[in-house]
């Protein structure tokens, strides 16, 4: 089904060769032969045909590297070529495989820092898991300790990361010592920011560019609690949002497009128009059929061609009160040609595809494809934009 | 994957509250109920009955009206929060104080209109032009006014007739500005018949906007302004056209009065202003001031008609839009911002507290200042009323803190007047004082018998009803809010 060549491979094999015994770290970066590792965990890529220098506590080798590596060297399995200098990766104890962290080209680049949540949303596509993993954060804090200089954007995602508020609190001052120029997009559901003190202590750390990414799925708290599954959420959201506001940070309200929310999308941005109208952008994003979203897939799936309208209404209240308005994870040819400016290729490169019909698409491009992750669970109305000047004058649909 | 069912989130019977609303029947079948803020719900007369009795059982309904803050959990204070924080921020502009400054540079005129509100004098008699002295008071009075934004409007008579002291508070007031900062604007309200190239250059050189008067077609435009030669509709059509061609489409707009001879022809009025390139209509009621209270000024007409003729004239105006010519009434406009916007835009005869002396001062030729217009035009007709002092023996404090203020602003103000209290349309609507110490004798009226009160409730159901069934309305009033 898929055209491939877009997608990346994040996690592979790898072959040991010359591992005497566990290595220094579980985290390390990519970094060409040359840069000095001065004591940081750098794994040094070997060029094929190159014989590298010593000094480094890790060597990854392509399929033609030369072995003999100075030190303990990893060769990458299949599908791990586009590791590149710059890139952070993990590896485990047994050094049986490496996962990327952190890939440095990529638009995209998101740390998960626990998948514990307060809420339990039926759309949710990264379900809660109730265990503790503190080394999420552990872990999070020794990427950002690596960061490569010149690193854009980062995205701390969940669960709820601000249940662990001190760890959060630590992470970003971490990035704030380390990587001051960074562009922080925390996804949370802002129950914690009704605490003032909280809010107070985030954004006392002072981080120049720093979003919070908070859901609002109603205008008011029957069907908001109903569909994050807890009761009082939305109260506590929507002080959370205040209190941010009032301390001078970045909010962007996140919308999931799902069957519950359709029918008060319009009232939704209304109450946003009337009630929050300081936030820096709102998003409208199509569903991500994985985790909770594939059980609940009958009370959550909505068609994206029939609910256009809602969709363009929504988007005209929005933006006409002057709010930035982003239409995330649809694909152009369902997408209403007026709502096409608004539409953002926003699916990560790594689960980002495009289906064969899409080969002939003229504006493949511009498209942000669809979620490999959402499996068979697809628009019916897909289909090849023929051409630009077609599709102008005829409208995406027909 | 469900722990909560969808009933453990909602409102059972008797199990809310309402909040501070207030309602109006738009038809037999529907009434509109809203909030604090003019937030509104549309619902049948049963439905508002249900609601307010705690049996309603439809969620939909019930959903829709907690979003817009008219019902709420009894346990919940976040309504009652954001309901303060949209409040707040409509009240925003009144510390600022006040942001035009109407400077009558002169009272004389070449044009003799039937409905003028002003004594006209003869164009020779300079003891009806404003003085260097009184203007330099003026402006020192106007400089004290705590507002970021200061809109210096010259008027008239016909302010042109004494453009030299024009070009001189322009100077001085950019002069004195150095020292304030202030974000300074200035106005030309004129008819246009004494436009040159001299104006034209100064206008584009100080960046000055021009405000002109246009009653519509040709015949009725000079019917009910009339000067020697009977040319009023083109000088100003011809003074419309230069304005736009050297300063810019934006850089001019024009005002008409509705009189009895206007009332059948309300699209063509539109169309003229259409057919001109303004992108701008105002259709405004003929004051009951100045001449036009005289009887043979134009305005024996009632509010009934002058409904119609908005409406008809409104009709023509979202006509056009649909045919693709962006074209704006500027009183549905005004209306539709306080209707779906948290911002009060001022407008200084549609807003309360009232717009007199805190939206707008009037300092007069002789240096008598007004609280507004209208307050200056029955001064004219003998009622010193909203005389505030003069500007040559005034304070700042004096002004801003007489009685002739204080009282008119506090006894008028909406939300505490009989009626405005309790009606539905209170969030829309404001306080005119002038009007109804003109015509009911105190500053409050009686809002059963208060002209004033029919007009805005009609223009308000008129409205409410055209957004409520046409979506198009809708998202044209979305526009215009902005």
């Amino acid at each position: 089904m898929a055209v491939g060549a877009v997608m990346l491979k994040l996690t592979g094999r790898t072959e040991a060769a010359g591992l005497a015994g566990p290595l220094a770290d579980d985290v390390w970066r990519v970094c060409m032969p040359g840069e000095s590792a001065a004591g940081r965990p750098l794994a040094c890529l070997v060029p094929s045909g190159q014989r590298p220098a010593p000094g480094y506590g890790l060597y990854l080798l392509g399929a033609e590297a030369v072995p003999g590596a100075p030190g303990p060297a990893l060769r990458l399995g299949p599908g791990l070529g586009h590791i590149e200098p710059g890139d952070i990766i993990h590896v485990p104890a047994d050094a049986r495989r490496v996962s990327v962290l952190w890939k440095n080209s990529a638009r995209h680049n998101g740390l998960l820092l626990t998948e514990q949540c307060d809420n339990y949303c039926l759309m949710c596509s990264q379900p809660p898991k109730d265990r503790d993993d503190s080394w999420l954060f552990d872990r999070a804090m020794k990427v950002i300790s690596l960061l490569p200089e010149g690193a854009r954007a980062l995205s701390l995602t969940g669960g709820e990361p601000t249940l662990h508020a001190d760890s959060l609190i630590d992470l970003l001052s971490h990035c704030k010592r380390v990587a001051p120029g960074l562009s922080v997009h925390l996804l949370s559901n802002g129950r914690r920011f009704a605490d003032p003190e909280f809010a107070r202590r985030y954004a006392a750390v002072g981080l120049s560019d720093i979003m919070a990414g908070i859901p609002v799925y109603a205008p008011e708290p029957g069907l908001h609690d109903f569909i994050v599954q807890a009761v009082g959420a939305f109260d506590e959201t929507i002080h959370g949002i205040l209190n941010l506001a009032s301390l001078g940070q970045a909010v962007e309200i996140r919308v999931v497009v799902q069957q519950h929310t359709i029918p008060v999308l319009t009232g939704l941005a209304t109450f946003i128009a009337r009630n929050l109208p300081f936030v820096a952008q709102v998003a409208l994003m199509g569903l991500e059929m994985t985790g909770l979203a594939r059980p609940n897939s009958a009370v959550v799936w909505a068609e994206p061609a029939d609910y256009q309208r809602e969709l363009i209404e929504a988007v005209g209240i929005l933006t006409t009160a002057g709010i930035s308005t982003r239409i995330y994870n649809h694909q152009l040819c369902v997408l209403d040609q007026s709502l096409w400016p608004y539409a953002v290729r926003s699916i990560s490169d790594w689960k980002n595809d495009y289906l064969d019909i899409c080969r002939s698409c003229s504006v493949r491009d511009a498209c942000g494809g669809v979620f490999t992750t959402s499996g068979s669970r697809l628009s019916q109305h897909l289909h090849p934009v023929p051409d630009q000047s077609a599709a102008i004058h005829g409208g995406a649909r027909a | 994957m469900i722990r909560q069912a969808r009933t453990a989130t909602l409102l059972p019977p008797h199990g809310w509250q309402l909040l501070p609303l207030r309602f109006y029947r738009l038809d037999a079948d529907c009434v509109v109920a809203t909030n604090l803020v003019g937030e509104h719900v549309f619902m049948t007369p049963a439905e508002l009955s249900a609601v307010t009795d705690g049996t309603c059982a439809d969620q939909e309904l019930l959903a829709r009206l907690r979003a817009a803050h008219l019902i709420q959990a009894p346990d919940e204070t976040l309504p009652a929060e954001l309901l303060a924080i949209k409040l707040r921020t409509r009240m925003r502009r009144l510390p600022d104080s006040t942001g035009l400054h109407i400077f009558v540079v002169t009272l004389r005129c070449e044009h003799t209109c039937r409905y003028c509100q002003v004594s006209r004098q003869s164009a020779a008699k300079s003891e009806f032009d404003m003085t260097e002295e009184t203007a330099r008071r003026a402006l020192e009075l106007a400089f004290r006014s705590p507002s970021p934004h200061l809109k210096i409007e010259f008027q008239g008579g016909e302010p042109l007739l004494n453009f030299p002291l024009v070009r001189w508070i322009t100077a001085e007031a950019k002069r004195m500005n150095k020292e304030h900062g202030k974000d300074l604007a200035f106005v030309i309200a004129t008819n246009l018949a004494l436009l040159d190239d001299e104006i034209l250059d100064y206008c584009a050189k100080e960046d000055v906007y021009v405000s002109t008067s246009l009653d519509g077609p040709q015949d009725l435009h000079n019917g009910n302004r009339r000067r020697p030669g009977q040319d009023s509709w083109q000088q100003a059509v011809t003074g419309i056209r230069r304005v736009q061609e050297r300063l810019g489409t934006d850089r001019i707009s024009a005002l008409m009065t509705t009189t009895e001879a206007s009332l059948d022809r309300a699209a063509e009025i539109v169309d003229a202003y259409a057919e001109l390139g303004l992108r701008a209509v105002f259709l405004r009621p003929v004051s009951p001031y100045g001449f036009a209270l005289r009887g043979r000024g134009g305005a024996n007409y009632d509010v009934t008609r002058w409904l119609e003729f908005y409406a008809a004239g409104l009709d023509r105006v979202i006509e056009l839009n649909r045919q693709g010519l962006p074209i704006v009434e500027i009183y549905a406009s005004i209306i539709a911002k306080k209707m779906l916007t948290n911002t009060d835009p001022g407008y200084v005869d549609l807003t309360s507290p009232a717009g007199i002396g805190i939206g707008a001062l009037v300092y007069n030729y002789d240096g008598d200042i007004y609280a507004s217009d209208e307050g200056r035009m029955l001064a004219e007709m003998g009622d010193r009323t909203f005389r505030l002092g003069n500007v040559h023996d005034s304070s700042y404090a004096d002004i801003m803190l007489s009685d002739s203020l204080l009282h008119p602003l506090m006894e008028s103000l909406a939300v505490s007047a009989p009626m405005c209290a309790t009606c539905a349309f209170e969030p829309f609507c404001g306080a005119d004082p002038v009007f109804h110490h003109a015509t009911a004798g105190d500053f409050t009226g009686h809002k059963a018998l208060s002209a004033f009160c029919r007009r805005n409730t009609g223009l308000f159901t008129l409205l409410l009803r055209k957004m409520r069934d046409d979506p198009y309305v809708r998202n044209l009033m979305w526009r215009w809010a902005q």
